[in-house]
């Protein structure tokens, strides 16, 4: 355990170096932010929906500050197979799938808290109706804390197995492509989850993908009151342990399967 | 004219290359097709919760999404060198090569990648136009088509110069060369949207400095019958003009900036 947990450490300090580049970044997101909020007030002008304008906003900045959380590839790993070097991982003394997990663990919690922070003080300085308003109450913002972090375990075994799929081929640009957008449509970052027809949410939240962020979010604004919050947190719980043991299962099949490149 | 039959050499030459492998030629077009559908999804599922935007009814909103659409993904196919690779030209030191050659450098670049794999995504466009001209009811003229063309074509030469942005950036060596995508992706997203619904400070900025809404949105609205901020219908013959007029600028500050340019390769 403590060699995964200095791995994690290793990492989170790897992540803080390129302060630069968050910058750039960040700029980036916030414009996003900006653009959607003024898609959603201009469509709500037209015509008002169940669920309040400011739960939409506050659902576009949570998603746009936690961005990191849900797309960050590792591309080591990608370079590693495709020259061979991954061998110097498979003589660690450490299990291969633990390694990759504290990794990922450490670059999405320290990349997504970095520019949470400042892009969450940026849209609380914005107008009224622009930023993101205040959580439904002290207990649920507690929970939605405490669901954020169970999104991140899960996010994390879930990229885990995305890299087991592209251990299989040495271009995994098409599937890498179609993975992320299944990720991006149904976590909630092109369009909040709350506004997909009716009927579809009752199938979408139940997905791996809808723990990340948009469970999280929904005990944040009381869209989940605090009756229906220790059954979310529970799917939440659940998945993040199917998804562990088959990436586990993944690991173990692919770990007898690899071919070193390169010579 | 020696120029224009060397890129379409080389395109040629590309595109060909690319279909050496067609399976996974085949895979990374079905990829592109779902990510572009899925964009498109979005669209279809904001329509279907809130029927329009302001006065722009579906149809409408689904030819602004397939003209951005159809003009962005001609842009990543043809200009692929500077919408892509010239970032990793200059890390690499590959760019130096380029300088050696006895023929311009944007030739160069350009000439350098192509990206066909994109072609899946401008269907996607096509039918979002074809099906927003519908629902519209457009009463299509041979102006109007003239229009539609015009429109599409200067689109290139305006995404062109903003991704030439970057690679400016590049060249000074900044590192948060990020930003630069604010303007083209960020621009993308937000113009798949008449610009009209934008609050004032990103109208300007989506018609001054980045004039999507010039190029795209007036030329657009007047084959819609409902013109942007009450323009005459002349007026959007002589507006997409401004596309090129930009890529001129990004070109002159390009040819400047090269000026700077340190190798980095070793």
């Amino acid at each position: 355990m403590k060699a995964y947990l200095s791995i994690f450490r290793m990492r989170r300090r790897m992540e803080t170096q390129y302060r630069g580049a968050v910058l750039g970044g960040l700029i980036c997101q916030v414009f996003f932010g900006i653009i959607l909020v003024a898609i959603y007030r201009a469509l709500y002008a037209g015509k008002p929906q169940a669920i309040p304008l400011s739960h939409v906003t506050t659902y576009v900045w949570l998603q746009q500050a936690f961005f990191r959380m849900v797309v960050a590839t590792d591309p080591e790993l990608l370079d590693k197979i495709r020259t061979g070097a991954i061998a110097y991982d498979l003589c660690r003394p450490l299990h291969l799938y633990g390694y990759y997990y504290a990794r990922i663990l450490a670059q999405k919690l320290t990349g997504s808290v970095l520019r949470a922070l400042p892009m969450l003080v940026f849209a609380a300085l914005l107008p009224e109706g622009w930023g993101f308003c205040l959580p439904a109450s002290v207990p649920a913002l507690l929970l939605a804390v405490l669901g954020l972090i169970l999104g991140l375990f899960c996010v994390s075994a879930l990229e885990n197995i995305t890299m087991a799929f592209t251990m299989r081929t040495l271009d995994p640009r098409g599937m890498q492509g179609m993975l992320n957008l299944l990720m991006m449509t149904f976590s909630g970052n092109i369009l909040p989850l709350t506004l997909f027809p009716d009927s579809w949410q009752r199938v979408i939240t139940l997905l791996p993908y809808a723990q990340l962020l948009d469970t999280p979010i929904r005990l944040y604004t009381g869209e989940y009151a605090f009756s229906q919050a220790p059954e979310a947190l529970l799917i939440q719980i659940c998945w993040t342990g199917i998804l562990i043991l088959i990436g586990c299962a993944f690991w173990r099949t692919n770990q007898r399967k690899l071919i070193i490149q390169g010579g | 004219m020696n120029t224009l039959r060397l890129y379409c050499r080389s395109m040629a030459i590309l595109i060909r290359s690319q279909l050496q492998y067609p399976l996974s030629f085949f895979m990374q077009t079905l990829a592109q097709l779902v990510m572009e559908g899925g964009e498109m999804l979005a669209v279809i599922l904001l329509i279907d919760r809130f029927d329009r935007l302001n006065q722009w009814g579906p149809g409408d909103l689904y030819f602004f999404f397939g003209l951005m659409s159809v003009s962005f993904y001609l842009t990543e196919i043809f200009g692929r060198g500077v919408t892509g690779n010239f970032p990793s030209m200059v890390r690499t030191g590959q760019l130096d090569t380029v300088l050696l050659r006895p023929r311009g450098i944007l030739t160069q670049v350009l000439c350098s990648a192509a990206d066909p794999r994109r072609i899946t995504c401008i269907a996607v466009g096509t039918v979002s136009l074809v099906l927003g001209s519908r629902l519209a009811k457009i009463a299509w003229t041979p102006l109007k088509a003239l229009l539609l063309a015009e429109s599409i074509f200067f689109s290139f030469w305006l995404l062109l110069g903003l991704f030439m942005v970057e690679a400016i950036l590049c060249i000074h060596s900044v590192k948060s060369v990020e930003l630069a995508n604010a303007l083209t992706y960020g621009g993308r997203s937000a113009c798949e949207y008449p610009s009209d619904i934008y609050p004032r400070p990103l109208r300007l900025l989506f018609t001054v400095i980045a004039p999507f809404a010039l190029v795209m949105h007036v030329p657009a609205s007047v084959i819609l019958d409902k013109p942007l901020y009450g323009w005459p219908a002349w007026a959007a013959f002589v507006t997409p003009l401004s596309g090129l007029a930009l890529f001129g600028i990004m070109y002159l500050l390009f040819m400047k900036a090269m000026k700077f340019y340190r190798s980095t390769g070793s």
